[in-house]
C-alpha cells in the first residue's frame, strides 16, 4: 500500500462530493418528480397500490381536463393579479426608494418602519382588511387583491430597490444634472439603466411572492378572481383529493414561477435574504 | 447600505425640496392606507361585541381582551407555532450549513446542483403540502411503500392523523421546503470567509470545531441572523402547508395561530374577538421583530 | 312601473281564467323555463358542494339550462366544510357574488337569521310550484325546506344512510354454518351495533387482509352525522333540555365514542385516513364486507355509470350483483346533510336564480339528474321512489330503492341549532382526536365542554327554545 498523493486524494474527495450532491439532490428533487409523474398518470396508475414509480406512458389527459372545465382560468387570474400589482409595486416602490436612498427622507426610523410592515403576518391584517373590502365592494374584484399585493409587496420593493439605488455611483446622477438634465431625465437616463438587474431580479421576486399567496386569496376572492393556490384547495376535501388534477394544476402553477426564478437566478440570495446577502 | 447624510446632502444642494416628498408619497400613502388603516380599525371593533349574527357596534370595553386570557385553544395554538418554530427552524439551519460546506469548494456543475436544489423553496407552500400529502399517502405514496420495503412486512403510518406523526410530517414538509433557503444565504456567507484567515488557522493545526467557532461563526454570524429571523417570522405565519396536510388535526393538535385565528374569524364570524387576537399577534411580533431587528445587522 | 302594472294584470287574468292555466297544464319544469327565457344573456352563479357533486350542474344541467334558457350557469365548487363560511362571507361582503345556493338544511335556520336567504313563498306561488313540492318525500318535506312557516329552500337531495353488504360473503354456506356456531345467530346484516361489530369482527378473522369486515369514512367532516346516529340511537341526547348542558359526556355518549374506536381495529388498516371516495374504492374493490354511506354508493357498486368517463377515478366495482341494501344497526338511520337549493338575498337576479333552482328540483328534471350515474344526487321524491324507469336500471334497482325509501321515512335529523356550524365543527374535531387514539372519556369531556362555550355564546335562553322546538320534531330522538 503505498501513500495516496495529494492529487488522487484531491479526486478522491471530488468524487465522494459528487456522489453525496447526487444523493441529496435526488432526495430533495423526488417529492416534485413524484407530483410531475402524477400529473401524466391514469387513474388507475394514481390509486395503484403498491404506487407506480414511473408512468406507463407519458399522457396529458389531466392537462387536457384542466382547459376543458375551464380551470386553468385561475391561472390566468393569477397572471394578472400578480403582475399587475408587481408592476405597480415597483413603480411607487423604486420612487420611494429613490427619496429614501438618495435623501434619507425620513430617516431610519421609517425606513425600518417600512421594513418592519413586511413582518406583520397576513392573518392579522386580512380580518380587517375583509371587513372594509365588504364595505366598499371590494371582495372578489381584480382592484381589490391588486390593491393589496400591491401594498404587501411595497415593503419588500423599497427595501431591496434601495439597495440596488445605493450601489449606483452618484457621480453619475452629479454629472447628469450638471448636464441640464432634470430630475425626472436623471431617473430614467442613468438610475432607471444603472438599477436594470435591480429592478428586474426585485420584479420577479414581487411576482413570486404575489403569485404564491393563498391566504389573502382564500378571503378575498369567491368566484372571479380564484387565483391558482386557492383553486388547488378546492380540488381537496373531505369527499375525495382529485390527485390527477391537483398534481397537473400543482405543475401548471409552478412552470411560471420556476422559469422566472431560473432566469434570475445570479440575484435569488439578494432576493430572498431581503439584500442583506449580495450573493 | 446608504445612510451616510452627506450624499443626501450633496444631491439636494441642487434639488428643489418637494422632489423627495413627491417620490415617497404614493408608496408611503399605499402603505398607509393597508398597513395602517385595517390596525387602527380592527382596533375599534375589539371593543365591540360583533359576531356572526349580531352586529352589535356598542362599547364593549376589554371583554374580548379578557377572553383571550380564558381561551385555551388561542394559547395552544401560539405553543404550537413555536414548536414547529423550535424544532424546524435549527434543522433548516444545519441542513443548510452542510450543504453550504458541500458546495463551497468549486466543483464543475455547481451551478447546476444549486439551480435544481433551490425548486422547492420556490414552489407555492400550496403545492408543497400537496406533494407531501401525496408523499405521506398511507397507500398511494412512495413513503409508506419504502418504509415497508425496509421494515419487510406492512407498516401502518398515518402521517395526517397519528398524533406522534403529525409533527413530524408537517416538520418534515417545512425543512424540505425551506432548507434550500438557508443554503443559499449560508453558501454566500461562506463564501466570503477570509480564506488566509483559514489556511492560516490549518497551518497551526487547528481542529475544525476551533476554526468553526473562532472563525467561520463570527464571520457569518450576520447572515444567520437574517436567515434565522426571515424564517422565524415566517413559521410564525404558518399556515397554507399545515392548512393541506392536516387542516389543524386531527382534533386542534397541529392548529397554529395563523389556522386558529382563521377558524375563529372566517368559520365562526367572532368578529370582535378575532380583532383582539389580531392585536395580540401584532403585539407580540411587533416586540420580537423590533428586538431582533435593532439587533441584526439588516438595519444599520 | 309598468312591469309592475303587467304583473297585476297578468295576475288578474289569470285569476279570471283558472281554465285557461290548466289548458295548457304545464308542468313546474316548462313554467320555470318559460318565465326564464326574459333573462336569456345573463349569467346566474350557484354554489355547490365541491368535486362529485358539482358533476351535476357542470357537465349536465348547467348547459341543459343555458340551452333551453339562454342564460349561463357558473358553478362555484366549495368543499363541504366551507360552504357555511363561503356563504355567510358573501352575503356579508355584499359581493352578491352568488345567486343559488346549495344550503345543508341544518344551517338554515343560521343562514335565515343572518337574513342570508330569501323566502321563496312568493315566487313558489307566482310560478305554481306547490304542487310538485308536496311530492317530496314527508322526511325532507317537513324538515329541511321551511324556516318557522316559511319556505327558504327545497329539499333537493334524499341524503340517508344505508348499510351495504356483500351477499356472497353473507349467504356463503361455510361462513352462515361457522357464524351460527360461533355466536348463536344467524348471520345476517347487523340489527344493532353489537352485531355489527361481532360480524365485522368475525369476517376480518376469517377473510383479512383480502376483505376485512367493515370499513367506514373516518376522516372529517362525514363521521360526525354516524356519531350523532348511534349516539342518539343507544339513548344519547345532546343537551339537558332544562339546563342546556351538553350530555354528550354522559355514560352513553363515552360508551359510544369507544364503541367506534374500537370497531376500527377490525377494518383495514388506515381506516382512520378514508374519506368517502377511499371508502367508497375500498367497497368496490371487495376489501371490506360491510360499509355505510349515502345511496350513491349503491349506484356504483351495480356498476351503474361504470363506463362514464366523468368516473373514471372511481375503481371499477368488482362486486356488482353481489351487493345488499339495509337499514342500519337498530333501523333509524342518519339523514346525514341533504341539501336544499336555495336563493341568496345578496342574488342581484333572484328571479333567474329561482326559476333556476324550480327547474333543478322539480318532477321532471329531478327524475332525470336523480338517474345521472355520475352524481351524488339521491332519489327524494315518491315518484323516484315509484319510477318504473329507475327500477329497470340495474338487477337490483327495485330492492335499491325501497330500501332509500324506507331509511329516508326512519330518517333521524341532524343536530340543528343556531350556530350549528361550530356545534359541527366540535363534532369533526372530537372525533378526529378520537381516532387518533384519543382516551374517550377526554373526547367526550372536551366535546361537552365545547358543546358548552358555544351555547354560552350564543345565549342559553335562545338555545333552549331553538332547541326543544327541534327536539320536539318526530325525527330528532328515537
Amino acid at each position: 500500500m503505498t501513500r495516496f498523493t495529494r492529487r488522487q486524494k484531491k479526486s478522491a474527495t471530488l468524487a465522494l462530493r459528487y456522489a453525496i450532491a447526487i444523493g441529496v439532490t435526488m432526495i430533495f428533487l423526488f417529492p416534485v418528480y413524484w407530483l410531475f409523474m402524477i400529473s401524466f398518470k391514469t387513474p388507475d396508475e394514481i390509486f395503484h397500490v403498491p404506487p407506480i414509480w414511473v408512468p406507463g406512458e407519458i399522457q396529458f389527459n389531466n392537462y387536457w381536463v384542466l382547459f376543458k372545465d375551464g380551470d386553468v382560468v385561475a391561472i390566468l387570474n393569477s397572471l394578472i393579479v400578480a403582475g399587475v400589482s408587481s408592476v405597480i409595486a415597483m413603480v411607487f416602490g423604486t420612487f420611494c426608494a429613490y427619496s429614501l436612498a438618495r435623501f434619507n427622507t425620513g430617516g431610519e426610523n421609517l425606513a425600518m418602519w417600512i421594513i418592519s410592515q413586511r413582518m406583520i403576518p397576513p392573518i392579522a391584517v386580512v380580518f380587517p382588511i375583509f371587513l372594509i373590502y365588504v364595505w366598499f365592494g371590494m371582495v372578489d374584484t381584480f382592484a381589490g387583491l391588486i390593491l393589496l399585493y400591491t401594498a404587501f409587496n411595497l415593503p419588500y420593493v423599497i427595501w431591496m430597490m434601495r439597495g440596488y439605488i445605493a450601489d449606483i455611483p452618484l457621480e453619475l446622477e452629479e454629472s447628469a444634472l450638471v448636464d441640464g438634465c432634470t430630475r425626472w431625465q436623471m431617473l430614467w437616463r442613468v438610475v432607471f439603466p444603472m438599477a436594470r438587474s435591480g429592478l428586474m431580479a426585485t420584479a420577479v421576486f414581487t411576482f413570486v411572492f404575489a403569485w404564491n399567496d393563498f391566504i389573502f386569496a382564500l378571503i378575498l376572492t369567491r368566484t372571479d378572481v380564484i387565483t391558482f393556490p386557492v383553486q388547488l384547495t378546492h380540488y381537496m376535501g373531505g369527499q375525495s383529493n382529485f390527485w390527477s388534477k391537483i398534481a397537473a394544476m400543482s405543475v401548471l402553477g409552478t412552470l411560471p414561477i420556476f422559469i422566472a426564478v431560473t432566469v434570475m437566478q445570479r440575484y435569488l440570495v439578494r432576493g430572498i435574504s431581503l439584500g442583506a446577502v449580495k450573493g | 447600505m446608504s445612510s451616510d447624510t452627506t450624499t443626501g446632502d450633496r444631491i439636494s444642494l441642487f434639488s428643489d425640496r418637494h422632489f423627495k416628498y413627491l417620490m415617497i408619497a404614493p408608496g408611503i400613502l399605499i402603505l398607509l392606507l393597508v398597513g395602517i388603516f385595517p390596525l387602527v380599525y380592527s382596533l375599534v371593533v375589539s371593543f365591540q361585541n360583533i359576531t356572526m349574527t349580531e352586529v352589535d357596534t356598542s362599547f364593549h370595553g376589554l371583554l374580548n381582551y379578557k377572553q383571550l386570557f380564558k381561551d385555551a385553544r388561542l394559547w395552544q395554538a401560539l405553543g404550537h407555532t413555536a414548536f414547529i418554530t423550535a424544532i424546524a427552524l435549527p434543522l433548516e439551519l444545519i441542513f443548510g450549513y452542510l450543504l453550504a460546506q458541500l458546495f463551497l469548494d468549486k466543483m464543475p456543475g455547481r451551478q447546476i446542483f444549486v439551480a435544481l436544489l433551490v425548486l422547492p423553496t420556490v414552489l407555492s407552500p400550496i403545492v408543497a403540502g400537496a406533494t407531501w400529502r401525496l408523499m405521506f399517502d398511507v397507500r398511494f405514496g412512495p413513503i409508506g411503500q419504502i418504509v415497508n420495503y425496509f421494515a419487510g412486512e406492512p407498516v401502518t403510518l398515518l402521517w395526517t392523523v397519528n398524533p406522534s406523526l403529525v409533527y413530524p410530517a408537517i416538520i418534515i414538509c417545512e425543512v424540505w421546503q425551506w432548507t434550500p433557503f438557508m443554503f443559499l444565504l449560508l453558501l454566500a456567507a461562506l463564501s466570503n470567509v477570509d480564506q488566509s484567515q483559514l489556511e492560516a488557522a490549518e497551518l497551526d493545526g487547528a481542529s475544525y470545531w476551533r476554526v468553526l467557532r473562532q472563525i467561520i461563526l463570527p464571520a457569518i454570524k450576520p447572515v444567520v441572523a437574517i436567515a434565522v429571523l426571515i424564517r422565524g417570522l415566517d413559521m410564525f405565519r404558518i399556515f397554507d402547508i399545515i392548512w393541506v396536510l392536516t387542516e389543524g388535526g386531527p382534533g386542534s393538535m397541529t392548529e397554529t395561530i395563523s389556522l386558529y385565528t382563521y377558524v375563529i374569524g372566517f368559520s365562526q364570524f367572532d368578529t370582535s374577538y378575532t380583532a383582539a387576537v389580531a392585536f395580540l399577534v401584532v403585539a407580540l411580533l411587533s416586540v420580537i421583530v423590533t428586538i431582533v431587528l435593532r439587533r441584526t445587522e439588516l438595519v444599520k | 312601473m309598468i312591469n309592475r302594472r303587467l304583473l297585476m294584470l297578468g295576475a288578474s287574468l289569470a285569476a279570471l281564467s283558472p281554465s285557461l292555466a290548466f289548458a295548457q297544464a304545464k308542468n313546474a319544469a316548462e313554467i320555470a323555463v318559460e318565465a326564464a327565457k326574459k333573462y336569456a344573456g345573463t349569467e346566474i352563479s350557484i354554489v355547490w358542494e365541491a368535486g362529485l357533486q358539482s358533476l351535476d350542474p357542470l357537465n349536465y344541467s348547467g348547459p341543459k339550462w343555458e340551452k333551453l334558457t339562454g342564460i349561463k350557469v357558473k358553478v362555484v365548487e366549495v368543499p363541504t366544510d366551507q360552504m357555511f363560511t363561503k356563504i355567510i362571507q358573501d352575503f356579508r361582503s355584499g359581493a352578491g357574488a352568488y345567486d343559488a345556493l346549495n344550503v345543508i338544511p341544518s344551517w338554515m335556520p343560521d343562514l335565515v337569521k343572518a337574513g342570508a336567504l330569501e323566502p321563496l313563498d312568493a315566487f313558489v306561488d307566482q310560478y305554481s310550484y306547490r304542487d310538485e313540492l308536496q311530492d317530496i318525500a314527508a322526511a325532507y318535506r317537513d324538515n329541511q325546506m321551511k324556516v318557522g312557516d316559511k319556505i327558504y329552500g327545497f329539499p333537493d337531495d334524499g341524503d340517508v344512510m344505508l348499510l351495504y353488504y356483500r351477499k356472497d360473503i353473507f349467504e356463503d354456506p361455510k361462513m352462515m354454518e361457522e357464524f351460527k356456531a360461533k355466536l348463536g345467530y344467524d348471520l345476517a346484516p347487523p340489527k344493532d351495533w353489537k352485531q355489527f361489530s361481532e360480524i365485522g369482527q368475525f369476517i376480518t378473522d376469517k377473510m383479512a387482509p383480502k376483505t376485512y369486515g367493515a370499513g367506514f369514512f373516518r376522516s372529517a367532516p362525514y363521521p360526525q352525522y354516524m356519531y350523532q346516529e348511534r349516539f342518539r340511537m343507544e339513548g344519547g341526547k345532546f343537551f339537558d333540555a332544562a339546563t342546556m348542558k351538553s350530555t354528550v359526556n354522559s355514560d352513553v355518549g363515552v360508551k359510544v365514542l369507544a364503541a367506534m374506536l374500537a370497531d376500527n381495529k377490525f377494518m383495514p388498516p388506515g381506516v382512520e385516513q378514508w374519506n368517502f371516495v377511499d371508502n367508497l374504492a375500498n367497497f368496490l374493490q371487495g376489501a371490506t364486507a360491510m360499509t355505510i354511506s349515502w345511496p350513491p354508493y349503491g349506484r356504483w357498486a351495480a356498476g351503474y355509470g361504470a363506463n362514464e368517463e366523468a368516473l373514471n377515478w372511481v375503481p371499477k366495482t368488482q362486486v356488482a350483483g353481489k351487493v345488499g341494501y339495509a337499514i342500519n344497526p337498530l333501523g333509524r338511520p342518519e339523514l346525514g346533510v341533504g341539501f336544499a337549493l336555495s336563493v341568496s338575498s345578496a342574488s342581484k337576479n333572484k328571479e333567474a336564480a329561482y326559476l333556476f333552482i324550480q327547474w333543478l328540483n322539480s318532477k321532471q328534471t329531478s327524475l332525470e339528474r336523480v338517474q345521472l350515474p355520475y352524481t351524488l344526487r339521491d332519489p327524494f321524491r315518491t315518484s323516484h321512489y315509484e319510477s318504473a324507469e329507475y327500477r329497470k336500471l340495474w338487477p337490483d334497482a327495485g330492492a335499491y330503492l325501497d330500501t332509500i325509501k324506507l331509511s329516508g321515512e326512519k330518517g333521524l335529523l341532524d343536530l340543528s341549532m343556531l350556530q350549528q356550524d361550530k356545534y359541527d365543527e366540535a363534532m369533526s374535531r372530537s372525533l378526529s382526536s378520537l381516532f387518533a387514539g384519543t382516551d374517550p372519556k377526554a373526547v367526550a369531556d372536551d366535546m361537552a365542554a365545547q358543546f358548552d362555550a358555544i351555547t354560552e355564546k350564543v345565549g342559553v335562553d335562545k338555545q333552549k327554545e331553538i332547541y326543544a322546538a327541534w327536539a320536539a320534531k318526530p325525527g330528532a330522538y328515537p
